[in-house]
C-alpha cells in the first residue's frame, strides 16, 4: 500500500489546483448563473486541452486510460474550486455506459468526441415515482417501429442535460419488461426540454419524449445487462462526485480556520473560543473520515457488483453525513456572513447539498448498504 | 398541578379558529401558503394587522391601554397557535415584539402617541439597527455614534443584518452617545425615520436568492433629539429588556408546528417503491422523533408561560427554548428537503411567489430547500447557539 501520489497524479493535481485557484472565486461562481445552459465553455475547453476529459476513457477508445484513483484526485481538486462543469455526467457516467454497451456504428466516434470535449452526453433515467431506484421499470416506452423505436414518456432531473448534445435514455420495450438504454441526439424531433437551475448554479432538465423516432442501433444495452451497466456507471459517477465533496469539505476547513483567526469578537479572534475550536475539530474529523471512506470505495470500484455497491453506498452515507455537518458548521462559524451569496462558505454549502443528493441521497444509500450487508439484494423496493 | 387545557381554553381556541378563518382574506392566506421566502410579504402583513387591529387582536401581549387584549399568557399562546394554523402572516416582530414594548415601557408620552397605534395596525414597519460589521455576538463593541447638537443628534456609522430595511418606515437603533464611559453605559436607543437624508441601504444577496437582509449606512443623519427613547446612556438596558422581554418567542414553536405539518404532507404525497414516505422506515421514524421533540418544546414553552419555578434563574429556560427551538426549525426544514430527494435541489427564485405547479413539481416543492438553507440563521441571530450555551453555563451553574 502506498498513499503517495505518483508523478503523473502529482502533476495532474497540481495543474488542477492551479486552474481552480483562478476559477475558484466567488465572483466567478456568481457570474456563471447567467450562462444560458449553465456551461462555462471557457472552462470546458480548458478541461479538454488539459486532457482531463480523456482521463477516465480507456486508451483503446482514444482516452488516457486513467484509473479511478486518478479521476478521484482530479475530482478532489475540482471540488476545492467548486467546479460545476458536467465532467462527471459526461466523461465518467455516460462515457462508461457507452463504452461498455453494445457496439454500434457511432460508439467509437461518440467516445472519442467525449474524450476530446467535443460532445457532451447526459443521462435521462429518473422518473417521477422512482426516487433514486435504478432498477425499477420505467414508464417511458420504446415501441419497436419499422427499423427502429419510438420513444414516449417523461424524464425528470436530468443533470447537465441543458448543455448536452446527446442523451442516454432508459425506457421499457413493452409492458412489464425491463429497461433498455438508448443513445439519442438531443435535437431529435419530438424531444422537448424544461430546463431549470439547481441551487449550486448548475442546470438540469425535465425531458418530454413525444413519438420520438430513433434507429435500431441507438440501443446501447437491454435487460439485466442494462441495469448492471447503469449500476456500475452510477457507482463510478458517485465516487467521482464524492471526490468533489471531499475537495469541497477540505476547502471549507481552510476557509473556516482562516476566518476563525481573522474575525475578532470580544477583543480576540473567534478561534480563541473553545466552543468554536471544537466545531472546527469536528469538521476535520468528518472530513478526514470522508477521504478515508472514499479510498475504500475507490479500492472496490472494479470488484464484483455487490462488493463495489456496498463500498460506494458506504462512502455515500459517511460522506453525506459529513457534508451536512461540515457545511452547516461552516455557516455557523461565519455567523450572518455565511448566509450571504458574497462569502465562499455559502457556495460550498449549496454545492455540498447537491453532491449529497445526486445519484441517491443518504436514505437511499443507507438502504442499499443494508441490503448489500444483509445479503438482501433486491431491486425495486 | 393540572396539565390539561380547561374547557374554556378549548372553547376559546374554537372561537379564535372560526374568527381568524372568517377574517383572513383568502388572497393573503394563499400568499402565505405559497411563500418561498423566510418572512411574509410586508404588504400582506400590513393589511392583515390592520384587520386584526380592528378586532383588537393585533398585539395581544401589549398592555390593554395600548391596544393589548388582557388575555392570559396561555390564551395568547392559543391565539398565536391558531394564527399559524390559519396560515396567516406572522407578526412584524420588530414593531410588535421589540420596539413596541420598549416604547410603551420607557418611551415618552409623545413617542407613545406617535408610534404605538400605527405600529400595531401595520402602518409603521420597523427595522432593527443593532448588529454592525464588527459587532455580531459582541454587541457592546458597536461603533455607530450619535453626537448631540442643538436639538438633534448627528448619526454616523454602519449597521448590518437589518431585515427589510429597504421597505421599513422607521428603525430603532443602538448608538453610542457617550464615548467616555464603559461601552454598556454609553449607548442610547434612537428612533430614526428610514427616509432621512444620509441613510443608504444595500440589500445583501442571500444564499437562497433573497435580498431581505440589509446593510444600513448612516452618514451625517440628522435625528431630532426627541427621538431618543428614555434616558441617554440606557440603550444597553433597553436592548437587553427587548431581547429578554418575550422569553418564549424565540422557540418559534408555532412556526415549527406549521412546518412539521408541511413535512407530513410531503411525506404522505411522495412515494418510494410505491409506498408513501410517511410509511417508509427511512422517514417515518424521523418524523415521529421530530414530533416528539416538538411536544417537549411546546411543554417547555408552556412552563415558561406559567412562570413555573424550577430551581434555576428564569433566563435559563428562555435559552433552552431558544437553543432547542432553533435546532428544531433547522431539523424540520432539513427533513422537508430530504423528503423531496433530488427535487429539493431545484432553485426557485424567492421573488416569484407563484410557480406553475405540475405533477412533477407540486406546490409543496418551491421554497423548501431555500428556507432550509436560510434557517441556518436561527442558531445565529438573537444570541447564537454558542452564546446561549455560555448563558446557561454561567447563570445555571455559575461557571
Amino acid at each position: 500500500m502506498d498513499f503517495a501520489l505518483n508523478e503523473t497524479q502529482r502533476m495532474l493535481v497540481e495543474g488542477a489546483e492551479r486552474l481552480m485557484k483562478s476559477r475558484g472565486t466567488v465572483e466567478l461562481w456568481r457570474s456563471r448563473r447567467s450562462l444560458p445552459d449553465g456551461l462555462d465553455i471557457d472552462a470546458w475547453n480548458q478541461f479538454s486541452e488539459l486532457g482531463w476529459l480523456a482521463l477516465p476513457i480507456p486508451e483503446e477508445a482514444g482516452g488516457l486510460g486513467g484509473s479511478m484513483e486518478d479521476v478521484a484526485f482530479l475530482m478532489i481538486a475540482l471540488g476545492k474550486g467548486l467546479s460545476t462543469e458536467p465532467y462527471v455526467s459526461s466523461a465518467v457516467l455516460c462515457a462508461h455506459i457507452i463504452g461498455h454497451g453494445l457496439e454500434n456504428s457511432f460508439t467509437d466516434a461518440t467516445i472519442a468526441g467525449i474524450a476530446a470535449g467535443e460532445l457532451r452526453v447526459a443521462l435521462a433515467h429518473m422518473e417521477i415515482a422512482d426516487r433514486f431506484e435504478v432498477a425499477t421499470p420505467r414508464s417511458t416506452t420504446a415501441r419497436a417501429m419499422g427499423n427502429g423505436f419510438v420513444l414516449n414518456g417523461t424524464k425528470i432531473l436530468s443533470m447537465d442535460a441543458p448543455s448536452a448534445d446527446r442523451l442516454i435514455v432508459s425506457a421499457i420495450r413493452g409492458h412489464g419488461e425491463s429497461t433498455s438504454l438508448f443513445l439519442v441526439d438531443r435535437n431529435t424531433p419530438g424531444i422537448s426540454m424544461t430546463t431549470y437551475p439547481l441551487i449550486d448554479g448548475s442546470q438540469a432538465a425535465d425531458l418530454h419524449f413525444s413519438d420520438v423516432s430513433i434507429t435500431s442501433d441507438a440501443l446501447i444495452a437491454e435487460g439485466a445487462e442494462a441495469i448492471s451497466l447503469l449500476e456500475a456507471a452510477l457507482d463510478r459517477a458517485t465516487v467521482a462526485l464524492l471526490g468533489q465533496a471531499v475537495g469541497s469539505m477540505e476547502a471549507c476547513l481552510d476557509i473556516c480556520s482562516s476566518y476563525l483567526k481573522e474575525r475578532k469578537q470580544f477583543g480576540q479572534p473567534l478561534g480563541n473560543f473553545q466552543a468554536l475550536q471544537h466545531m472546527a475539530a469536528d469538521m476535520l474529523v468528518a472530513t478526514h473520515q470522508s477521504r478515508s471512506i472514499l479510498y475504500h470505495a475507490i479500492a472496490q470500484i472494479d470488484e464484483q457488483p455487490s462488493l463495489r455497491g456496498r463500498a460506494v453506498s458506504a462512502a455515500k452515507v459517511i460522506i453525506g453525513n459529513a457534508v451536512q455537518l461540515v457545511s452547516k458548521y461552516g455557516i455557523q462559524i461565519h455567523g450572518g456572513y455565511g448566509l450571504t451569496d458574497e462569502y465562499a462558505i455559502g457556495h460550498h454549502y449549496r454545492r455540498l447539498m447537491v453532491l449529497e443528493k445526486v445519484y441517491g441521497d443518504i436514505e437511499y444509500h443507507s438502504k442499499r448498504l443494508v441490503d448489500f450487508t444483509t445479503g438482501h439484494v433486491k431491486h425495486g423496493n | 398541578m393540572d396539565l390539561k387545557f380547561t374547557r374554556e381554553d378549548a372553547e376559546f381556541r374554537e372561537e379564535m379558529r372560526a374568527s381568524l378563518n372568517a377574517i383572513l382574506p383568502e388572497d393573503i392566506r394563499a400568499s402565505v401558503r405559497a411563500q418561498t421566502t423566510m418572512a411574509s410579504h410586508l404588504g400582506d402583513q400590513r393589511r392583515w394587522f390592520q384587520i386584526l387591529d380592528q378586532h383588537g387582536w393585533a398585539v395581544p401581549h401589549w398592555p390593554v391601554q395600548h391596544g393589548g387584549t388582557g388575555w392570559s399568557p396561555l390564551r395568547r399562546f392559543i391565539f398565536e397557535d391558531e394564527m399559524h394554523s390559519a396560515d396567516a402572516p406572522e407578526f412584524n416582530w420588530g414593531g410588535s415584539h421589540m420596539v413596541g414594548p420598549v416604547i410603551y415601557t420607557f418611551g415618552s408620552l409623545a413617542q407613545q402617541e406617535k408610534f404605538l397605534k400605527p405600529t400595531r395596525s401595520g402602518k409603521i414597519a420597523w427595522a432593527q439597527g443593532f448588529s454592525e460589521p464588527g459587532s455580531g455576538s459582541d454587541l457592546a463593541s458597536l461603533r455607530t455614534n450619535a453626537k448631540l447638537q442643538t436639538g438633534h443628534y448627528l448619526v454616523n456609522g454602519q449597521k448590518i443584518w437589518t431585515s427589510g430595511a429597504y421597505e421599513a418606515d422607521w428603525g430603532f437603533f443602538l448608538v453610542k452617545t457617550d464615548l467616555t464611559v464603559k461601552p454598556q453605559r454609553g449607548m442610547s436607543f434612537l428612533l430614526i425615520d428610514m427616509k432621512s437624508p444620509g441613510i443608504t441601504i444595500r440589500q445583501i444577496p442571500q444564499i437562497n436568492g433573497e435580498a431581505h437582509l440589509c446593510e444600513v449606512f448612516l452618514d451625517n443623519v440628522v435625528v431630532p433629539a426627541e427621538n431618543l427613547v428614555g434616558e441617554p446612556g440606557q440603550g444597553w438596558t433597553y436592548a437587553k429588556f427587548l431581547l429578554e422581554h418575550e422569553r418564549t418567542t424565540s422557540s418559534f414553536i408555532f412556526w415549527s408546528k406549521r412546518e412539521l405539518r408541511k413535512a407530513k404532507r410531503i411525506a404522505a404525497s411522495e412515494t418510494w417503491g410505491g409506498i408513501p414516505l410517511a410509511q417508509r422506515p427511512e422517514f417515518c421514524a424521523k418524523i415521529a422523533l421530530l414530533e416528539a421533540e416538538m411536544q417537549a418544546l411546546e411543554w417547555s414553552v408552556l412552563r415558561i408561560l406559567a412562570d413555573e419555578t424550577y430551581g434555576y434563574p428564569a433566563g435559563v429556560a428562555a435559552s433552552v427554548v431558544k437553543i432547542r427551538g432553533s435546532e428544531l426549525q433547522q431539523d424540520i426544514t432539513q427533513l422537508q428537503a430530504d423528503l423531496l430527494g433530488a427535487r429539493a435541489l431545484r432553485y426557485y427564485n424567492p421573488d416569484t411567489s407563484l410557480y406553475e405547479k405540475s405533477l412533477i413539481w407540486p406546490d409543496y416543492v418551491p421554497g423548501r430547500s431555500g428556507i432550509a438553507m436560510m434557517i441556518r440563521a436561527a442558531t445565529i441571530y438573537g444570541g447564537s447557539k454558542q452564546i446561549q450555551k455560555n448563558i446557561i453555563a454561567k447563570s445555571a451553574f455559575g461557571l
